[in-house]
């Protein structure tokens, strides 16, 4: 069943000459159970697409249907309590209130719903138990290191129970083992039943995912399935042809992937590409 | 009007308070003062009343006084009061009058006579000499300490002799019952027949401290000045104590009269003097409560103006907690409370201040404010209404931050 279902969605920032297209008609459907990896160069339209399927942007055109119900136009405070119930947040940069203990961090959403203290403190002990850090409870962000932060964020994403988790390079911050760790937690979540989309720019991360979608210049030019455990092929291509460590590099591995793709998807998304981006406009500008 | 739990938004209130502390203390400050100083200078005013009325109460409601409508003070700054040039309207002929209205039973003036008495240890500076006659203690319900007030008959025969204020008493003779000592004033020797009790002092009233007071009878008092010694005041009692407006309306009349049909003369009843002290304390509390009531407002504007800044300072927190879940009005009501809990904090500092000040106040001086618990409630309820409406403001600004936007903050 289509739990998430974008139709044609675009995105527009700015006026005038400085409009900038982030979304380019983009259209996917995402079943429930899919882990979904989204991968593509820098400012391609990774963020706006994770916050569109969000609730925390509106598209500008185009229909989203988030569980069969058409949710492009809600109110902000329509969205603001689906984000509550149905979605669970995952940033590079942790966001956690920093004057706030872990445990009350993650006890957060549960206060927007208007549950007592007491009880929404146990939910967020239990959860925090669940992510491994409940040793860490009443530690400040602070004191905790980049692997227990993005631990505690994923409880805090969790704890509403939500259907769909929505990881915005949840290791982009991390070392290797920390995003290891995080990544297994994900894939853990995932066996129960969550959907998940995550975002990352480590071809080595495909292996966690079900399926995968390179975006560029606002637009998905590839979408593939892809077997858990394994990198997913054409991620593969990329990851031993060259080392992806710095963003040059990942750039650089992009264009790879491009020539990677299946010829017969490039064929069909070339005209896609083709089309200028007001976007590039700006960066043309920059570069001269 | 709290769409989630108050409890939540208290708790981020008080995680405020104690995370940025010198904000929120700069918040509460100018709600501190304004509280302080509202509670203070009402409490001031209450007591004042409360003293005041007790005097009254003391002298009874049917004693009648009759005082200058103005006094003419026609002396040189900083001289004691006995050297004082009082020029009153009221002479020793309208005590005369006074004792001869219909239904005055008996009357006492208030005289001052000038010149300093001289006693065992030199010369009494402090003290004052007063002329009156032999129903002053009962008029106003004063009890001696020791010996008798003189008589009639010592009033009339112009005997020599004086009744003391416990203080003069003791300045004069450094003894606390010095009965049958003698002192000298205009260069007559007086003998020392009683000691009165101490009176109650009434600080900030108009009436004189007569605990420094000598009490000689009136005769000798207008004889040493010629009769142009000025009556401070007098005061009387009606034969029914019912009809005491009555009375003090003949006995304005029968003045009017003798100085010629307008004088500048005011005779009041016990209950009507309170009345009017009363409406002069409330009319001067009311207007400087007034303008502390201003700084409540001022400080007001100190919340929003803080709160705006805390608000653009915490635009990521706006952001993640509207990512969780967190709607418009939440947000909104959550700035609310903040604003409003620490204007309520600073109301509490600012009540516990002004009973602190209002200790001081009984410790070092005479006077005795009195904190009303309806003066507490209206300024804590102020000060509510101020975090609430200036802390309206800077919530609305933070409920509608986009929260792409927000998260992007630094």
């Amino acid at each position: 069943m289509a739990l998430i279902e974008l139709q044609d969605v675009s995105k527009l920032y700015g006026f005038g000459d400085a409009t900038t297209l982030a979304l380019d008609e983009v259209s996917l459907t995402i079943n429930k159970g899919e882990f979904v990896a989204v991968m593509g160069p820098s400012g391609c339209g990774k963020s706006t697409l994770m916050n569109v399927i969000g609730l925390l942007d509106k598209p500008s055109h185009g229909q989203y249907r988030l569980d069969g119900k058409l949710v492009s136009r809600l109110s902000a405070n329509q969205s603001a309590k689906i984000r509550r119930d149905k979605i669970g947040f995952i940033f590079q940069f942790f966001n956690l209130l920093p004057k706030l203990t872990a445990l009350e961090n993650v006890a957060l959403p549960l206060t927007y719903k208007g549950m007592s203290v007491t009880k929404r403190l146990k939910i967020a002990s239990e959860m925090l138990d669940r992510v491994g850090v409940q040793s860490r409870e009443y530690y400040l962000p602070g004191q905790l290191s980049g692997g227990q932060l993005q631990c505690v964020a994923i409880a805090r994403a969790l704890v509403n129970n939500p259907q769909i988790i929505i990881a915005d390079e949840p290791t982009g911050n991390l070392d290797s083992g920390s995003s290891r760790l995080v990544m297994e937690l994900l894939a853990e979540i995932h066996k129960m039943g969550n959907t998940i989309i995550f975002v990352t720019h480590n071809p080595e991360l495909t292996r966690f995912a079900t399926r995968v979608v390179y975006m560029h210049d606002g637009g998905i030019i590839h979408d593939e399935a892809s077997t858990i455990g394994r990198v997913a092929t054409t991620a593969r291509k990329v990851l031993y042809t060259i080392p992806a460590t710095r963003e040059e590099d990942d750039l650089a591995g992009v264009s790879l992937l491009m020539k990677a793709l299946p010829s017969k998807s490039s064929v069909a998304k070339q005209p896609v590409i083709k089309v200028k981006k007001p976007r590039t406009i700006k960066s043309k500008a920059k570069a001269k | 009007m709290l769409g989630f739990g108050l409890g939540s938004n208290i708790k981020a209130g008080i995680s405020t308070l104690k995370t940025s502390k010198g904000r929120s203390f700069g918040i509460m400050l100018g709600i501190i003062i304004g509280v302080t100083s509202v509670i203070t200078i009402l409490a001031i005013g209450d007591g004042i009343k409360t003293q005041i009325s007790g005097q009254i109460h003391k002298y009874g409601k049917d004693i009648i006084i009759v005082k200058p409508s103005q006094l003419n003070l026609g002396s040189t700054s900083g001289a004691p009061l006995s050297s004082l040039n009082i020029l009153s309207p009221l002479t020793y002929r309208d005590i005369n009058t006074v004792n001869h209205v219909n239904g005055v039973s008996a009357s006492a003036p208030v005289t001052l006579v000038p010149g300093t008495p001289k006693g065992d240890y030199g010369a009494y500076h402090q003290g004052f000499v007063i002329g009156t006659s032999a129903s002053f203690p009962s008029l106003i319900n004063q009890s001696l300490a020791y010996g008798d007030f003189f008589s009639d008959s010592n009033n009339n025969n112009g005997d020599e002799v004086a009744v003391l204020g416990q203080t003069a008493a003791e300045a004069m003779f450094k003894e606390n019952v010095p009965l049958g000592a003698s002192f000298t004033f205009h260069g007559q020797t007086f003998v020392v027949d009683g000691i009165f009790n101490t009176f109650d002092s009434t600080p900030l009233s108009q009436q004189a401290n007569f605990n420094d007071a000598i009490f000689i009878p009136n005769s000798i008092a207008e004889s040493f000045t010629n009769n142009t010694a000025p009556t401070y005041e007098i005061f009387a009692r009606s034969t029914d104590p019912n009809q005491a407006a009555i009375t003090a309306k003949n006995v304005a009349s029968a003045l009017d009269v003798a100085h010629g049909g307008s004088s500048n003369i005011t005779v009041n009843t016990g209950t009507q003097d309170l009345a009017s002290n009363n409406s002069i304390v409330n009319l001067t509390t009311g207007l400087v409560a007034g303008v502390a009531g201003i700084s409540l407002l001022v400080a007001g504007i100190g919340i929003m103006n803080v709160m705006l800044v805390s608000v653009s300072e915490r635009v990521r927190e706006i952001g993640i907690r509207k990512a969780v879940g967190a709607t418009n009005r939440q947000i909104r009501n959550q700035f609310i409370a903040e604003a409003t809990f620490l204007s309520l904090s600073g109301a509490l500092i600012g009540i516990i201040l002004s009973f602190l000040i209002e200790l001081g106040i009984r410790l070092v001086t005479s006077l005795t404010p009195i904190i009303t618990w309806q003066s507490v409630i209206i300024v804590t309820g102020i000060s509510l209404l101020v975090g609430i409406v200036f802390g309206t403001v800077p919530a609305i600004k933070a409920s509608t931050k986009d929260p792409i936007e927000a998260l992007r903050a630094e």
